[in-house]
């Protein structure tokens, strides 16, 4: 209380001196206005990288499993029914591997693609061709036609399985006036847009349950092929062609998230999307390419990838002995196969490593981190210049200060002031300085925030605690760069301060 | 009041020693109006300064009421200054851009305890105004003010905290002669009415005579300590 009230006159004594000079005390505000604005700002976008990184994380599906037609297995003999290897002559050695676990080959000629309908060129394909399929790292996964849409159905009726989305894929030319553009052609199920959580529509709609059903030839651009097709206006309500159909375009999605910016080539927003049913009413098909599960949670995720395993065998008629045919993967396994290992390789890891989901996912997320804690490092560099700067600039004004008002300092003690009064006020003096130039930076900090969340898209967050660091620093760079005057100020000889001209 | 026995001060100027007290020895009582008269560099400011407990003696004693206050630490002598002692300067030394109310407040700031609630400083700072006569100028800015009045004001200040012992360092140096008896007349009232111990600095002779004793220095020792007319001032005035 005693100290209260022995403060108060001081703060009056300061912002009293302080308004004297209007303008060098504007000056010195403004070094600390940068820094502590610099420093609010790398808060919050190093907040923000770390919330998006949370939500990448989420969002990029590792609740997700795709099940995939087709699957490598071990060689064929030439009745092209597959041989489990495990029966190969007399080795007893060998004891039957657990199932969903994929044994290492030994030699590269145990490996052979598992004959599909594809290897005959009479066969009535039911399916669009590897060929068909550019860019598709993976073709010879999906390679087989065993997937269908009762195998969908039965898989969201399992415990744990969220939202089940069908998939048929193509590579499409869609024409628009004069315009075509080469892209992805996704026949898949409405449920997709509750899978893709990074997603969001630009413009329109995601197409319907009806329009699902009844085959309506209605189509989601991707926003990179609808900036090619329709540049910059929205394309909702138009029509385009594809294999010479006219699709209504009643929709355009893009990426919500900083991490993924639509591309060119990119598969998700360099493609159209129709209802499945509609490609295969167009197509004559039957069957899937692929079925995308989401698990309700992520910690499930092998849970239930087991019982889609067990599930589809039983439906396929697969016994005890024969692989699969086909291929489970979640995102975890997929981070690892598009790593550019050989397929075989790969499924060999994603088969026998345990706890590969969490092993990607902190991957995943020190990628993440490390780029923004590069930005971290950058924006803390600027801050510590500019409040070095500024530190300067308030020791230079209250140094300048000190000189000033020698004879009142003098006049001070004379009166029954002590060293630590004097020493006090000019330390106010200082602090008021930096926390007027805080408060200053504060208010710039959040609109240069709010300015980098508008035009860069970068995540940011403004915490009341990033707010209080800011003003706290403020004030420590007041009090540190106050004290070297302060402390001069106070060393002062009564008489020669008195005297002082 | 106060008693000094030999007290000596020296003053390091680069390779020399200055001595600026040689041995100074005497004793003022309570309610004196004692008049320092004495060319520059005769010690007169020093011994000043230590009676104002700005400076210590090198050798020496200082007993102030009684009490060894030669060698106290700073923050004592901060505090005896703040108590028993008011100043009174040449140049005034009121702040600039600051309220003569205001400016008479300034010792309250630095109280035992802390500074005195806002209310209280105001009370007594316009009490001690209405002593030197100057009630109706409370908000003047010291520019806004004769240089007579901005000696009142200072005079007020040092008033304030009901000091025992008055010290003037040359008060009417920068003031005429019909203002400097003003502010001299002030003095004498406020030893005659409040009983003040005064301690006055001057080189006018007829400056000198306002106290009831005059000291004279030379070269850091006293050379003449003698009792004034009591009719003196008013002689000088009709000069």
């Amino acid at each position: 209380m005693k100290r209260l009230r022995a403060i108060h006159p001081s703060v009056d004594i300061a912002v009293k001196a302080l308004t004297r000079n209007r303008l060098q005390t504007g000056l010195t505000m403004l070094g600390i206005t940068v820094g502590v604005a610099t420093v609010l700002t790398m808060l919050a976008v190093g907040a923000g990288a770390q919330r998006s990184i949370e939500q990448q994380v989420r969002a990029a599906g590792l609740n997700q499993i795709t099940v995939t037609a087709g699957n490598w297995k071990p060689k064929v003999d030439d009745t092209g029914a597959a041989v489990a290897h495990q029966a190969d002559a007399g080795d007893t050695e060998r004891s039957p591997l657990p199932r969903g676990r994929v044994p290492l080959p030994e030699v590269a000629d145990d490996i052979a693609l598992a004959s599909h309908p594809e290897d005959n060129p009479m066969e009535k394909h039911d399916h669009p061709l590897a060929w068909q399929r550019l860019g598709d790292l993976e073709a010879g996964l999906g390679a087989a036609a065993t997937l269908t849409f009762a195998d969908a159905e039965a898989i969201g009726r399992l415990d744990g399985v969220q939202y089940v989305a069908c998939g048929v894929h193509a590579n499409a030319r869609v024409f628009q006036g004069d315009k075509r553009w080469f892209t992805r052609m996704h026949g898949t199920d409405l449920q997709l847009l509750d899978i893709k959580r990074t997603w969001t529509l630009k413009y329109g709609r995601f197409f319907s349950d009806d329009e699902q059903d009844d085959a309506e030839q209605v189509m989601v651009l991707g926003q990179v092929a609808a900036e090619k097709l329709f540049g910059a206006e929205n394309p909702v309500g138009q029509t385009v062609t594809l294999w010479k159909q006219p699709f209504r375009i009643v929709g355009v999605v893009t990426s919500a998230s900083w991490v993924v910016r639509p591309a060119p080539g990119d598969d998700e927003f360099d493609a159209v999307y129709m209802p499945y049913t509609t490609t295969h009413r167009l197509l004559n098909l039957t069957k899937l390419n692929d079925i995308t599960v989401t698990a309700a949670s992520t910690g499930e995720v092998s849970a239930v990838s087991k019982r889609m395993s067990e599930l589809l065998r039983q439906r396929h008629g697969i016994g005890e002995m024969q692989p699969d045919d086909f291929t489970i993967s979640t995102q975890a396994t997929r981070a690892i196969t598009m790593g550019g290992l050989p397929p075989n390789v790969a499924s060999a890891i994603a088969g026998n490593v345990r706890e590969l989901e969490r092993v990607t996912l902190e991957q995943l997320a020190g990628t993440l981190e490390r780029s923004s804690r590069t930005m971290g490092w950058l924006l803390a560099a600027v801050a510590a210049v500019s409040l070095l700067v500024g530190g300067i600039g308030i020791m230079n004004i209250t140094l300048l200060s000190v000189t000033e008002r020698t004879r009142e300092i003098g006049l001070r003690l004379a009166v029954g002031a002590r060293a630590r009064d004097v020493m006090r006020q000019f330390l106010i003096e200082a602090t008021a300085i930096s926390l007027a130039g805080g408060a200053a930076g504060i208010v710039v900090g959040v609109l240069a925030t709010l300015t980098i969340s508008r035009t860069l898209h970068w995540a940011t967050v403004v915490s009341p605690g990033s707010v209080l660091i800011a003003f706290g620093v403020a004030a420590a760079v007041g009090v540190f760069f106050g004290w070297y005057p302060a402390r001069r100020a106070a060393a002062l000889d009564p008489i020669t301060a008195l005297r002082y001209e | 009041m106060i008693e000094v026995r030999d007290l000596q001060k020296d003053y390091h100027v680069g390779d020399h020693v200055v001595h600026a007290l040689r041995g100074v020895s005497l004793r003022i009582d309570a309610g004196e109006f004692v008049t320092v008269v004495g060319p520059s560099g005769s010690g007169k400011s020093t011994f000043m300064h230590i009676l104002g407990c700005l400076d210590r003696p090198t050798r020496g004693q200082y007993l102030l009421n009684d009490r060894d206050v030669s060698n106290l630490p700073a923050d004592e002598l901060a505090r005896v200054r703040n108590e028993t002692i008011g100043f009174v300067f040449q140049g005034f030394n009121l702040l600039a851009r600051t309220s003569a109310i205001e400016n008479v407040e300034l010792p309250l700031l630095y109280t035992r305890g802390g500074a005195l609630p806002a209310a209280e400083r105001r009370d007594r700072a316009r009490r001690a105004l209405e002593i030197v006569g100057l009630s109706d100028r409370e908000e003047h800015h010291p520019n806004q003010l004769s240089g007579g009045q901005q000696q009142r004001v200072a005079i007020a200040r040092a008033l304030v905290n009901t000091p025992r012992l008055l010290l003037a360092d040359e008060p009417t140096g920068n003031l005429d002669t019909q203002t400097s008896h003003e502010v001299m007349d002030v003095f004498a009232r406020l030893r005659e009415e409040h009983g003040l111990t005064l301690l006055l600095i001057t080189h006018e002779r007829d400056i000198a005579a306002w106290g009831t004793r005059t000291i004279d220095f030379k070269d850091g020792t006293v050379s003449l300590d003698r009792a004034n007319e009591p009719a003196a001032p008013e002689a000088t005035f009709a000069s």
